[in-house]
């Protein structure tokens, strides 16, 4: 279909010798040629490529039902893309079968908007239900934790500042305490990639920041891979190393943060919204 | 990737826009309603008065209740033989709920549509159906074929239905998860296992316990009824031997009260129950 918006992607080596901040390494997670459809008539991802790399920080801003939850979802399966590739940690994601799909799951964590923990646990259980990547259905069952697992997910609680409320019922946390627990329920997992889908878009501008300060810190001291959907395009500028555009189910921009113009904001969200971002 | 906006044309009648289109359900409903109404009016026609004298037919009733409520007592059973048939309806109550709770526990997580694929809890959803259109003595009767009528047989109809309940009940409330949860898990590598035992057991056990302690009241009213009708023993069997064997109407007055007084408790228990759990949500 016509795309006046659609330009040129940029070429995948590009941003390679743009100012790269930070010990960036090996590339962990390739997209490539990623198509995806509900429904035979509406593509709601086209073509995407996509290439992060390890201790990546990178932000995909988009209009509402551009397919930014959608391409997130792809990558660690909770949606079958229709067709393309995308290897993740050297492994083919889109043609694994179950047992193999679950233990590449629990490399990767994801966080949520509406944070998704189970409301009648405790702080302390929820986030040991990151370790059930790593468990047999008996050991799952029983919940038989090592002594290291608790000990590490209290060191990931203290880390983000909510050791004190490990024996307190998630449903009695307010929502930046929430999202922390969701967080830490996938650093648990000790994962290489963290995949997190509008983390902030529920809470206010002070639990935001320290959401979005926690997560910098995770790329940045334990080079972890953060790929985060985002809809204030400031956020965005500020904490990441690169920005990917997303509109209508293409990537319309590619590129660090300090390249994002007002022209290409214009291309990710279109021309209607033009007011509301520049003012 | 043009939306569907065609928007529907607004439906206009007698020149006035209409709010609803026309529907199925809507439809049937209103059917349903009209034909319960017609035969409510009609069905008093049919009926055969001739035989019967509307004034003595009034006394005779009004008397029959004051001898079953106002002088109720024990002729027949001695009071510790009517607790004792109390005990035995309350255990016939208890193991179809615990049996019935037991299967349904499983059989709705098979039917609950977010965790099994839809064609298995459709399977489910049916089979409770039909066993639920059935009434409870009709069940018992069939289980006597092979169980000989009594206690045995009443168990079995009993928890038939009891599971076709409650296997409804707890998938519902497992229905009422919210997704979220369960693709948090899912998005760890969690097996289906985990899931049920870490999201779905603790989000819903409150809602179970109280679905399972309200089948177990109806349970007994059920378990009373079937002492009478299917010889299972239990205070219904007193209470059936005292009106139709000895024509004792204080007896059955006094069995009356007696069973009564058990179900206000159970009644009071469930109530708390509710709140315990529920309520501090
Ligand atoms: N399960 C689904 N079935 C059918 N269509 C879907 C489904 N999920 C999403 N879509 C459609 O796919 C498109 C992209 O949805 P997606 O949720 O990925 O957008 P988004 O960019 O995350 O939007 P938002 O910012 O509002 O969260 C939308 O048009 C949406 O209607
Ligand atoms: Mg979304």
């Amino acid at each position: 279909m016509p795309q006046v918006l659609t330009m040129e992607r940029k070429d995948m080596t590009e941003y390679k010798t743009s100012e790269n901040k930070g010990q960036q390494g090996e590339t962990l997670l390739k997209v490539e040629n990623l198509y995806k459809s509900y429904n035979r008539n509406t593509l709601v991802l086209q073509n995407v490529q996509m290439a992060l790399k390890q201790g990546e920080f990178v932000s995909i801003i988009g209009p509402s039902g551009a397919g930014k939850s959608t391409l997130l979802r792809c990558i660690n399966r909770m949606i079958d893309p229709t067709s393309g590739s995308i290897l993740f940690d050297g492994v083919e994601m889109t043609t694994l079968n179950k047992a193999d799909l679950r233990s590449q799951r629990a490399k990767i964590g994801m966080v949520f908007q509406h944070y998704n923990l189970v409301s009648r646990l405790s702080v302390f259980e929820n986030v040991l239900h990151g370790r059930f990547g790593y468990k047999s259905t008996l050991q799952g069952v029983l919940s038989l934790f090592t002594e290291e697992e608790k000990k590490l997910a209290l060191e990931i609680l203290d880390k983000l500042g909510m050791k004190e409320f490990a024996y307190k019922r998630c449903d009695q946390l307010s929502g930046g305490q929430k999202q922390r627990v969701g967080i830490a329920r996938a650093l648990v997992q000790q994962p290489k990639l963290l995949l997190c889908d509008e983390p902030i878009a529920s809470l206010d501008p002070n639990s935001s920041k320290v959401i979005m300060d926690h997560l910098k810190d995770i790329s940045e001291t334990m080079g972890i891979t953060v790929l985060v959907n985002l809809h204030q395009v400031d956020v965005a500028l500020k904490y990441s190393d690169r920005i990917i555009g997303l509109n209508k189910g293409s990537i319309v921009y590619e590129g660090i943060p300090e390249n994002l113009s007002n022209m290409a904001i214009r291309d990710i969200y279109g021309s209607e919204i033009e007011d509301l971002i520049l003012e | 990737m043009e939306a569907a906006s065609s928007v529907q044309r607004l439906k206009v009648r007698h020149g006035k826009i209409k709010i609803r289109t026309f529907n199925r359900s809507t439809f049937v409903l209103q059917l349903t309603l009209s034909f319960i109404l017609l035969f409510t009016i009609i069905a008093p026609f049919f009926l055969d008065y001739s035989a019967i004298d509307i004034q003595t037919a009034i006394f005779y009733t009004l008397d029959n209740l004051k001898m079953m409520f106002l002088q109720p007592a024990l002729n027949q059973v001695t009071l510790g033989a009517a607790l004792y048939q109390i005990l035995i309806t309350l255990s016939l109550a208890f193991l179809s709920t615990l049996i019935g709770a037991v299967i349904s526990f499983f059989l709705s997580i098979a039917s609950a549509k977010n965790l099994m694929p839809s064609y298995i809890s459709n399977i489910i959803i049916a089979f409770n159906s039909f066993i639920r259109a059935v009434p409870t003595v009709l069940w018992v009767l069939i289980f006597a074929i092979v169980a000989g009528l009594g206690s045995v047989a009443a168990v079995l109809g009993m928890t038939l239905h009891t599971i076709a309940y409650l296997t409804k009940a707890y998938s519902e409330s497992i229905e009422d998860i919210d997704n979220g949860m369960i693709e948090a898990l899912r998005a760890t590598g969690a097996k289906w296992w985990h899931i049920i035992v870490h999201v779905v057991l603790p989000q819903t056990s409150s809602y179970m316990v109280s679905w399972t302690f309200l089948r177990f009241e109806t349970n007994y009213g059920v378990a009373i009824a079937m002492g009478a009708a299917a010889a299972a023993g239990g205070i219904g069997f007193e209470l059936f031997m005292a009106s139709s064997f000895y024509y004792d109407l204080h007896e059955v007055g006094m069995i009356t009260y007696f069973a009564l007084a058990i179900a206000l408790i159970l009644e009071f228990i469930s109530i708390w129950i509710k709140n315990r759990l529920i309520g501090s949500r």
